[in-house]
């Protein structure tokens, strides 16, 4: 039977091309923009480690002014980062299973196959759990070893696109190249890694790119690196040295631990909660206890990385799908009536309300389908059109924006189709319906 | 001119899904039309501030010194020296950031010395020499520029908190330190209780940060920038219509000079201001588009229903003309009916509209929706509702009064 409903309804659409060219442009425009616009909402409201949610926290302890919060925005939340002091106190815990301390520094790269000019690089400068903490993919060797951190050792590992600038994407590891006019020994590459937010460093840009080299944790104090992310300072206190930053209470280093069972997390809670009221008793966070072990998740809806607008684009989207479905449901019901005769004489000649119903059903079905199509072609178009908008035309660095998201995955598909078919169920039956309750005597008489 | 409102109202009241469909679709369409372009409008208004510098003829170099035989003063000289000296050159500086790049430094500034403390945000800051002003094209409004012999040399590791004894501000920040009265010739501190005569105020500059809520408080310290192991910026200003070649020329240049540093990038304000807005860009894009598609599926909607209805009735037309009707009545008749639907969905869409409105003004902190856009928005979808109609309703009028008397 459905073979014969799908037949009567390529009659049906070839008797009326223009109209059910409208309704399959109708259902495809509602569910092209609901595929822009939901791939871009998932793609940066989305947790990329969403599997180790449980076990990863960013500690951040409230060390800030006592008269004025650290963000007056949002008062209730610590500042972001900690204090050199704070952090690697913590950091000496040994309760976490894995621990890193770090943050983003800028320097000059010379080296790589061909002479060229030295090129201007951010690196993060990482203790060694970084690499297995945030399960960063290598594409040749690893990292380094705690031991490495405190030498420290020079050694480094190179992204996947600065290898490219300095190796052309070949074996790299053994080879040397001078970071800051140093020596370094490559040890690992990674492989593509682009993680959408960067949930780990979400101080600067939310989406730029991961950092082009990553060096031991000693480096930084070892050459006197500033911090090239932020940093805040609310205290009047002496700056004018290096080991001045390192004893001041500005924060600029990441602390993240992984915390595998919630006995973990507990123990970890005391600890920082007796060194903080240690450390008040001796004078210092004046401000009301806020020690936090934060969850990726939390943490991205904290530092409100998800910006208001994608929201409401979403509400957008969702509107513009109603009018089109309201749209699709008003033509099919003007088609269907049309074909009111026809229905009269298949309901004479014996077809039940029932079989009226499948019949137009099918043919919704077959509309749908097409829309569908239509409208994920249309989707993809939207997305390229996206990623030219928002394609910067800066370094590689600060390409992030939306360019790497845009682009239609298996799941934006699934879910795209599933709204399609739900879509135009919703706006057919109600006319296939009503097509059935036709009367047929009074479409008879006439003829 | 009569125009038969009751045989309308009781041919809608017995067929009336279609009709309400159409007003449904009419009444979320002038919602989400008056929001969307309420929000288009603010964010082209945002787009459009003035910077209060000369953006269309300004770029910066990024330059870094990277060996331990770089000489940052003879550097610094030289390369502003080659920029000052270029034909299509107005003027150059040096500067610890580039204004609207999203980067840059702030402090807090207090009218009373500590221990009083300071209130707001930190003030943006840009370390400039004499040649700033002329380079940003930044307009004096009280006051005077620096001197040159008033330009500090960079801070070092033994100075780093050193502050400056004077410093240009702009208005705002006179405003906000000094309400009521004139900020010129008066001191501030900062944190640390060094002191600061205001020796001149800027009437605009927006500084590091487009989304700030203090953009436009910006202060001008008169010192070689300090760095923080980062690059130093060169902002140049070229002559209307040279700023392309200027840029190729200085890269070309600067590159190869200096053997201890390396030119990071060249790059115009107009392409760091692009980047600041480019979300705010890209919603108004997405937005028209989306309101460009609306309005066409509600017009394709109304268009295919006044089409249904017109041939479902092709015998109550015939029948019509047949006893008298001219071919204008008929016309007026769809049209009438078409009006109609369009002014029960608008109505709705206006209630609708504004609580969407208020929805957005209190989850998005956006100002409260104008009601000159909500009349604009009427007006539209009443405009696009008769002419969505005029060619159904026009195709109803030239039916033939014959078909009355026929039975097939």
């Amino acid at each position: 039977m459905l073979g014969y409903y799908f037949r009567l309804a390529t009659l049906s659409f070839r008797r009326n091309p223009g109209l059910t060219g409208l309704m399959v442009l109708a259902i495809a425009l509602g569910i092209a923009v609901c595929i822009v616009t939901l791939t871009i909402y998932k793609a940066t409201s989305g947790n990329p480690i969403w599997w180790k949610n449980d076990r990863l926290y960013a500690v951040t302890l409230d060390s800030w002014d006592p008269n004025v919060p650290a963000d007056e925005e949002h008062p209730q939340l610590p500042p972001p980062q900690m204090t050199y002091k704070d952090a690697t106190y913590v950091f000496a815990s040994d309760i976490p299973q894995r621990k890193v301390l770090m943050y983003k520094a800028a320097g000059v790269v010379t080296g790589g196959m061909a002479v060229r000019k030295p090129t201007p690089t951010l690196a993060r400068v990482t203790t060694a759990d970084f690499f297995a903490m945030f399960e960063v993919p290598f594409a040749f060797g690893g990292g380094w070893s705690a031991v490495a951190d405190q030498g420290p050792e020079p050694v480094i590992v190179l992204s996947k696109e600065e290898n490219e600038k300095l190796f052309g994407g070949a074996n790299s590891v053994g080879k040397t190249i001078r970071w800051d006019d140093r020596e370094f020994r490559i040890v690992g590459v990674l492989d593509e890694w682009q993680p959408q937010p960067k949930y780990y460093d979400l101080n600067n840009g939310n989406f730029d790119t991961p950092e082009d080299v990553y060096v031991p944790w000693g480096w930084g104090t070892a050459l006197e690196k500033h911090s090239a992310g932020n940093t805040n300072c609310w205290k009047p206190e002496p700056l004018s040295t290096f080991q001045d930053m390192l004893n001041s209470d500005c924060v600029w280093i990441s602390l993240w631990v992984e915390l595998p069972t919630a006995a973990a997390r507990e123990r970890m809670q005391s600890f920082i909660d007796s060194y903080w009221s240690a450390q008040r008793k001796a004078g210092r966070f004046a401000r009301p206890q806020n020690n936090r072990l934060t969850t990726v998740s939390q943490y991205l809806v904290d530092q409100e990385v998800v910006s208001r607008d994608n929201r409401m684009l979403v509400a957008l989207a969702f509107a513009f799908l109603s009018v089109c479905l309201f749209n699709t449901g008003g033509l099919l019901l003007a088609k269907f009536l049309n074909n009111a005769p026809h229905v009269g004489v298949r309901r004479a000649l014996g077809a039940s309300r029932r079989h009226v119903y499948m019949q137009h059903l099918v043919e919704v079905g077959a509309l749908a389908s097409a829309g569908a199509l239509l409208g994920l072609a249309l989707g993809a178009l939207g997305l390229w059109g996206v990623r030219v908008l928002s394609a910067s035309v800066f370094e590689p660095q600060q390409q992030g924006g939306y360019q790497s998201l845009a682009h239609v995955d298996v799941t934006s598909i699934v879910s795209a189709l599933a709204l399609t078919v739900i879509t135009a169920f919703v706006a057919g039956s109600y006319p296939a319906w009503r097509v059935g309750r036709v009367p047929p005597a009074s479409y008879l008489k006439s003829q | 001119m009569n125009l038969h409102l009751r045989p309308i109202f009781s041919a809608l009241r017995r067929n009336n899904t279609g009709a309400v469909l159409v007003a449904v679709q009419i009444a979320i369409a002038l919602a989400v039309l008056v929001n969307a372009v309420y929000v288009v409008k603010q964010r082209v208004d945002k787009i459009g501030r003035p910077t209060g510098i000369d953006t269309p003829n300004l770029f910066a170099v990024a330059s870094a010194g990277f060996t331990d035989r770089f000489n940052y003063e003879a550097s610094v000289r030289e390369d502003l020296a080659y920029l000052r000296g270029l034909d299509g050159v107005v003027d150059a500086t040096a500067s610890n950031s580039v204004p609207l790049s999203g980067g840059g430094s702030s402090v807090q500034l207090q009218v009373k010395p500590p221990p009083a403390r300071a209130t707001g945000n930190g003030v943006n800051y840009f370390e400039i020499d004499e040649h700033g002003l002329n380079t940003l094209g930044l307009k004096l409004v009280a006051g005077r520029d620096f001197r040159q012999d008033e330009i500090l040399p960079v801070v070092t590791k033994a100075n780093i908190t050193d502050f400056v004894p004077q410093i240009l501000v702009t208005r705002k920040v006179a405003d906000r330190l000094f309400p009521n009265e004139n900020a010129l010739g008066r001191t501030v501190y900062t944190v640390l209780g060094q002191p600061a005569t205001i020796i001149g105020i800027v009437d605009l500059m927006q500084g590091s940060w487009s989304n700030s809520p203090t953009l436009g408080e910006v202060f001008l310290k008169p010192r070689r920038p300090y760095t923080f192991g980062g690059p130093l910026y060169y902002l140049a200003r070229a002559k209307p219509g040279q700023l392309a070649t200027m840029m190729r020329q200085a890269e070309e240049h600067l590159s190869t000079s200096n053997p201890d540093r390396v030119i990071h990038w060249t790059r115009s304000l107009e392409r760091f201001k692009q980047r600041s807005y480019l979300a705010d860009r890209n919603m108004g894009i997405y937005l028209v588009t989306v309101i460009g598609l609306l309005l066409a599926i509600t017009s394709i909607g109304i268009f295919g229903l006044t089409t249904f209805n017109v041939s479902t009735r092709t015998k109550q037309i015939g029948t019509r003309r047949a006893v008298g009707a001219t071919r204008f009545n008929i016309l007026c008749y769809f049209m009438v009916e078409n009006w109609l639907i369009t002014t029960t969905g608008v109505v709705t869409g206006c209630l609708l509209a504004l609580g969407v409105g208020y929805w957005l003004s209190t989850h998005f902190e956006l100002p409260r929706l104008d009601l000159y856009f909500l009349i604009g928005g009427v007006l539209v979808l009443w405009t696009l509702g008769q002419f969505a109609a005029m060619q159904p309703a026009r195709r109803a009028a030239r039916v033939s009064p014959a078909i009355a008397t026929r039975t097939v």
